[in-house]
């Protein structure tokens, strides 16, 4: 055996060589271990003692709060409960009898809202406990706007996977010009907005049709992608005014449906911009079998293509329900009373005038992150049983 | 449209496609009888999977009319042309059991559950994987998935069956396995086949007759005995045949090539420039230098097994020919070489058509 042959002998390196080489690809070396997750604790530390800190805050009185940071329950300070009791005693109606019947309630209210096309029942105002109402307002308002934003999104997303679409420049110029004129129309000459629209439609289809073949440039799927996506470029704050106006304008102020519409459009980018790279990379010949053994396109679309993007779906909502379970800037102008959501009630023990009730914050402040967290162990699940799948696919 | 489960004649007239300004397929014209088994072979981009996916429907013809029985189907929908297809990747549903992958084709017929779980069965019980059923296509080796997208696409019965390079992905034991049964499960149904393939093994074997395509252009359509017998044009003649022919260029003069300073008898007469002669290694023979239509210094000599393969310097050019296995010639030996006048095709090389 050669004198080099003999160096690199695993057993044979030096302190040095065996502290600083990782002994395999896949491996890394003890030094860069020590360092990895020394970097990894601390990173967690920041991470997670906010978390410990609201928990243990949810447990003091004011006095504690007031006396500095202590950290060490029954040590540093005696816990009680106190923060938590007045959430449900600031309201007569906050006992569990009062919550058992307003739980009823929203049934009946439910059952009322689908049957009024036929039948007239009058919905019933809740008697309010306010940190109830925000927490089911939460929870309808971030299920039903993320259910519709994923719907509709994904279903965008693999349209824009798989179809090729050229939209004409001239055709979308005078699409933009006849909306200008229904305004102008409807708002200034006094024409029946719905007789312009009908007639600017006709307009639409005679001009596009006729005027063919005198725009060549038309636009791709990208330039889609990227439109949609630009959606999200502006600061929200700049559009909640105008959005204010709007829902006044139709009357929705105030209702979950304005919530659950907005936060659905609002997240809507996301959605399609992460589910169109989860369909572009599925293998194209599984929806061309099931095209020829005879599916339809809808078919494809919930039998074949999105039980094979179920990891990323399961991503996706994860991350849009999160986003709408703490939405504040659009809540805060658009529910005013009665559909106000947690983040609004957190916000709202910063009393200006008392100081920042900070053990009453904590305490809805683990309120809310107890949802979040078993959500994201549920839906983890399937992400990581779906990458499996993914990963021993044909 | 064919009738259900009835083997349906397939017709391509003129069909053209191309993406952009490339020309996938050029006036192309075939005619596939009921219950026939054609195969489609040639090079990578020659345009056989264009023109199988123009069947099927997943691609649209930039000019000309495809039938099947005598129905033109170029504007009708995929799934309405009867037609199941085997992709080279399988195109299994890897969340779907066995039983439900092949059940797939009849589910969304809304088939009963009663004659559906029959009719899985049965086509299970025909590729031989009646036991995986309720396996998931994750489980299975790559022999295994084949049958599975076989089973699916007979399950049907439909009026043509289309196969794009399903063997290509199986180890080559398995591969000559699955070809027999191909063969006999196509012949039993009798279901009109049109099965493409780079591999000339698998056109020879499995065809009633190959269509060569090169650069989207229909080169020759006819048996595989035709097409190795007596191949149309110079393509055909160096694509089919393994060792490849031998091709040696030189001027036609009469019913004499000369090349390489010998005149070699040819079966057919005229006077090009630039012609072509071709022979394949099987039908020349080794001879003592003096005996033989040319001769040069051994090259190669290669013991395959059943034969040696040997090849020839004579003059600027190498000529292969196939020996007795027990040939002693070695390297740099002179050695002279039969060409049979019967067996030697003329091309002409400025069109490669062969001159007859």
């Amino acid at each position: 055996m050669s004198e080099t042959t003999y160096r690199f002998q695993k057993t044979n390196r030096t302190l040095m060589e065996r502290l600083f080489e990782a002994p395999a690809v896949g491996k890394m070396s003890p030094v860069a271990k020590v360092v990895a997750y020394v970097l990894l604790a601390v990173w967690s530390f920041f991470v997670l003692f906010p978390i410990y800190w609201v928990i243990i805050t949810s447990f003091k009185d004011a006095a504690a709060v007031n006396q500095g940071p202590f950290y060490i329950p029954f040590v540093d300070y005696q816990p009680t409960l106190d923060a938590w009791r007045i959430q449900f005693t600031e309201d007569t109606f906050c006992n569990f009898g009062a919550i058992g019947r307003q739980m009823g309630l929203l049934v009946y209210n439910s059952f009322a809202f689908i049957v009024s096309p036929i039948v007239s029942l009058q919905p019933m105002e809740p008697q309010i406990c306010k940190i109830y109402l925000a927490f089911t307002n939460s929870v309808v308002i971030s299920i039903f706007s993320t259910g519709l934003c994923v719907f509709v999104g994904s279903m965008a997303a693999y349209a824009l996977a798989r179809i090729q679409y050229r939209p004409r420049f001239g055709n979308i110029m005078i699409f933009v010009l006849l909306i200008v004129a229904v305004i102008i129309a409807t708002t200034y000459v006094g024409i029946p907005w719905w007789a312009s629209a009908a007639v600017a439609l006709a307009l639409f289809f005679f001009l596009a049709r006729a005027l063919r073949g005198w725009f060549k440039m038309s636009l791709g799927n990208g330039d889609i992608l990227f439109w949609i996506i630009s959606q999200r470029i502006l600061p929200p704050v700049v559009v909640v005014i105008p959005l204010y106006v709007m829902f006044q304008a139709v009357g929705m102020l105030d209702t979950h449906m304005a919530l659950i519409l907005l936060y659905a459009v609002a997240n809507m980018p996301i959605v399609v911009w992460l589910m169109y790279d989860f369909f572009r990379h599925l293998p194209i010949e599984l929806e061309e079998s099931a095209q020829l053994d005879g599916a339809t396109r809808l078919r494809i679309f919930w039998e074949i293509v999105l039980p094979l993007t179920r990891p990323g779906l399961a991503a996706t909502t994860l991350l849009i329900l999160v986003l709408s379970w703490n939405e504040y800037l659009f809540a805060v102008f658009l529910a005013t009373v009665k559909v106000q959501t947690m983040p609004i009630m957190v916000a709202a023990k910063n009393t200006g005038e008392k100081g920042i009730f900070w053990w009453e914050m904590s305490a809805l402040i683990v309120v809310m992150i107890i949802p979040v967290i078993l959500m994201a162990v549920l839906l983890t699940r399937f992400i990581s049983k779906g990458v499996l799948m993914g990963a021993v696919k044909g | 449209m064919a009738e259900m489960g009835r083997a349906a004649s397939v017709r391509f007239e003129n069909v053209e496609k191309s993406f952009g300004s490339v020309k996938v397929l050029v006036d192309f014209d075939l005619e596939v009888k009921s219950g026939e088994f054609v195969v489609l072979l040639g090079a990578s981009g020659s345009g056989k999977t264009t023109a199988l996916r123009i069947l099927s429907g997943l691609e649209e013809p930039s000019a000309g009319q495809v039938y099947i029985g005598d129905q033109s189907v170029t504007e009708i929908l995929p799934k309405y042309r009867d037609i199941s297809m085997v992709f080279q990747s399988y195109a299994l549903y890897p969340h779907k059991t066995v039983a439900e992958n092949i059940a797939f084709p009849l589910k969304v017929r809304k088939v009963g559950k009663s004659e559906m779980d029959a009719a899985t069965l049965s086509a299970a019980k025909q590729v031989q994987i009646e036991n995986l059923l309720e396996r998931y296509p994750r489980q299975l080796s790559g022999g295994q998935r084949q049958r599975v997208a076989l089973a699916r696409a007979i399950i049907r019965r439909p009026s043509v069956f289309l196969m794009d390079e399903p063997l290509s992905n199986l180890d080559a034991k398995l591969r000559g396995h699955m070809r027999a049964q191909l063969k006999h499960m196509q012949k039993s149904m009798g279901i009109t086949t049109i099965y493409v393939t780079h591999d000339q093994i698998e056109a020879m074997t499995l065809a009633h007759r190959v269509a060569i395509l090169e650069k989207g252009v229909l080169q020759q359509l006819a048996t595989p005995a035709e097409i190795y017998n007596d191949p149309a044009n110079l393509f055909v003649a160096q694509f089919i045949g393994s060792p490849p022919m031998n091709v040696i260029r030189g001027n036609l003069d009469g019913n004499h090539l000369v090349t390489n300073g010998v005149r070699v008898d040819t079966p057919v007469a005229g006077q090009i420039a630039q012609a072509v002669m071709g022979v394949r290694p099987e039908d020349c023979a080794i001879a003592p230098p003096s005996e033989g239509t040319l001769s040069g210094k051994i090259y190669t000599n290669e013991l395959i097994g059943d034969h040696a393969l040997v090849t020839i310097d004579w003059g600027g050019d190498q000529i292969s020919v196939k020996a007795p296995k027990d040939f002693p010639g070695e390297m740099g030996d002179d050695i002279g070489v039969v060409i049979p006048r019967d067996h030697l095709f003329v091309f002409d090389e400025t069109n490669g058509r062969r001159v007859r």
